[in-house]
């Protein structure tokens, strides 16, 4: 099991009113697998994939990576965030500063290998998504699909065991959409990787192997 | 260092223009600049005061005088036996017999006290290099007189004054007897130390005894040494061999405390100058801040990618402080042209009867810079640490969920 998500919970508070948003959310993922997380705006989609991305922690409820019980207070949280997760955002967050394989080299640095081998696996991976053409190219020189895949390949180039994905297409046109989803798609048949994808687009949600609904703070898989 | 620092540190001096040139460090560099220049130049102002009188000093004055401990002239057959005894001291570069007195100076409408010396002109002469003007080369009844004594009473070379010795043994019904001789001004003797150029007159040996009535003798023996700074201790040594009659004064005994003071001030302006330093930090602060909030979305992005709080604080400090590094090399360049600029400039002079020196020189030395590179870049980067604690706190999901 990659991932294991065991009746999480989760409120807040807004303005002295406390929202629940998980009342009881559990999820398994296993190598390979494609999920998509579904539901309304608000439903707590995105406090889901966050918890399980370690962003933020649950009040109530266990998050097993691997084989370790995590959180993202826990000491090795970073470590784990940056070698057995991939993150990709709605909004690309690539670092305006740096080119196309700089941002993809960075996860690399950070776990402390040599630029010039980061360089290299980040210009093969952007190779590999049809982004040779675009390696030097800053983010303001790239179209949305396109910031979209760099992004897509800075979370894929540590090879982790599971990538989680917070509404990818959600500012993409329909046509860039639909390369993105089918790239992931691709990417997770030929590596095996775990994709976890939240999106309210029932019908790009169609493409994934399982689908879960958040309905009232728990995931009911379709 | 990690190798995402080392990556972005090598960005930043590869691509300074796109990664350091930014609005928000234009005050901060502008504030360091101008503080380190002045801290930089008040810094090469001091001690060039201070190696200028120190410097002065050992030139206007023997760095050790060998007088009789009971007030008694020393007679020509004394002066050859101290210089038999110490002539195998080998650092010391010569040893010559004076005559010292005070006395009056009267031109057609003022009257004055000077400080008369006088040396033996066959041997060397060791004030040469401050003759201003005129020749050292002194006839019977020429005088070299100072630079600012000369001002005072108006007088220009080939002019003539009356000295005047009061004959205390001599005090008749009608006041104090004088003996008085009349003199031509020969040389002007201008060293630059005030005190010397506004009292002193110098004559021929020949010259003061007559004036001053003296068969035979000097005041004083007077000793240059090739490192003065050891003169209190070579005086002891000296009194030793000559033995108890004799008494050695090292100049640093009446001017040490004077240079002590002068040092203590050079490095009380230098703390007072280091505030300016502390006060452009508050811009160093304030862009610090700035930068940490134009790119809050990097941080947490860098902080989702699994990089460590310590390690971005690193990087944002290798940010700012590459420019501020280059604001306080900048400002030494600045304190450097101050300096020279202060050199040259002949507009402002000091005050010789307050300040004891009359020019103002710089002194640049290797410890100085270091010391201003140094205590700058500490307050510099003292303050640059002090917004980076916002990093620390910065949670990554409070971040995303702002942007969504």
């Amino acid at each position: 099991m990659v991932l294991c998500a065991k009746h999480l919970k989760k409120s807040y508070i807004d303005s002295d009113q406390t929202i629940t948003v998980l009342t009881d959310a559990s999820l398994e993922v296993a190598p390979g697998d494609f999920i998509c997380i579904t539901g309304k705006s608000g439903s707590g989609k995105s406090t889901m994939l966050h918890i399980m991305g370690l962003l933020d922690s649950p009040d109530e409820g266990e998050l097993w990576i691997g084989d370790k019980l995590v959180n993202s207070h826990s000491s090795d949280a970073p470590k784990i965030r940056n070698q057995e997760l991939g993150f990709v955002f709605q909004f690309h967050y690539l670092i305006e500063d740096l080119n196309a394989t700089e941002n993809v080299a960075l996860p690399l640095l950070i776990a402390g290998e040599s630029e010039i081998e980061a360089r290299a696996r980040a210009k093969e991976l952007l190779v590999h998504l049809g982004l040779a053409e675009r390696l030097n190219r800053f983010p303001n020189q790239l179209s949305g699909g396109e910031q979209q895949r760099v992004s897509l390949a800075r979370a894929l180039v540590n090879k982790p065991k599971l990538v989680l994905a917070d509404e990818p297409t959600g500012n993409l046109d329909p046509i860039y959409s639909s390369e993105v989803w089918n790239m992931m798609k691709s990417l997770n048949q030929e590596l095996n990787q775990a994709f976890v994808i939240v999106t309210h687009d029932a019908e790009a949600a169609s493409k994934a192997d399982l689908v879960y609904d958040l309905v009232d703070g728990a995931l009911i898989r379709n | 260092m990690d190798r995402l620092e080392t990556f972005f540190l090598k960005r930043y001096i590869k691509h300074p223009k796109r990664n350091l040139f930014r609005f928000s460090f234009v005050f901060m560099v502008i504030g360091i600049i101008l503080s380190v220049g002045i801290l930089s130049a008040g810094l090469n102002l001091f001690q060039g005061y201070e190696t200028n009188l120190k410097s002065l000093l050992l030139d206007s004055f023997p760095h050790v005088s060998i007088q009789s401990a009971y007030g008694e002239l020393i007679s020509q057959a004394e002066l050859i036996r101290i210089k038999n005894k110490l002539a195998q001291k080998s650092e010391i570069l010569s040893l010559t017999g004076s005559i010292e007195s005070s006395l009056m100076v009267q031109t057609q409408d003022k009257v004055r006290a000077v400080n008369l010396r006088a040396y033996d002109f066959s041997e060397d002469f060791p004030y040469a290099r401050y003759i201003s003007k005129g020749s050292y080369d002194l006839q019977p009844k020429e005088l070299i007189v100072g630079h600012y004594l000369a001002e005072e009473l108006g007088l220009k070379i080939g002019d003539e004054l009356i000295l005047s010795y009061p004959r205390l043994d001599r005090i008749t019904p009608l006041g104090i007897q004088n003996n008085q001789s009349t003199f031509t001004i020969a040389a002007i003797y201008r060293s630059g130390y005030y005190e010397s150029d506004n009292s002193l007159v110098i004559s021929t040996i020949s010259d003061a005894k007559s004036l001053l009535m003296i068969s035979d003798g000097y005041s004083k023996v007077e000793l240059r040494l090739s490192d003065p700074d050891k003169a209190s201790q070579y005086s002891r040594e000296y009194i030793y061999l000559l033995g108890s009659e004799y008494i050695a004064i090292p100049w640093d005994l009446y001017a040490q405390s004077l240079l002590r003071l002068v040092t203590m001030e050079k490095w009380l302006i230098f703390i007072v100058f280091s505030f300016l330093v502390l006060i452009a930090g508050i811009n160093v602060i304030s862009a610090m801040s700035t930068i940490i909030i134009d790119k809050t979305r990097e941080i947490a992005v860098l902080k989702t990618l699994g990089a460590g709080g310590h390690s971005i604080k690193r990087i944002f400090s290798w940010h700012v402080g590459l420019v501020a590094l280059l604001a306080v090399i900048g400002g030494q360049i600045l304190g450097l042209l101050l300096s020279w600029f202060v050199e040259i400039q002949s507009f402002y002079r000091l005050k010789g009867e307050v300040y004891f020196i009359d020019t103002l020189t710089a002194d640049i030395t290797w410890v100085n810079l270091a010391v201003v590179f140094a205590v700058s870049n500490l307050l510099i980067f003292a303050c640059i640490n002090i917004p980076l604690k916002q990093i620390e706190n910065m949670q990554i999901i409070d971040i995303i969920r702002q942007r969504n």
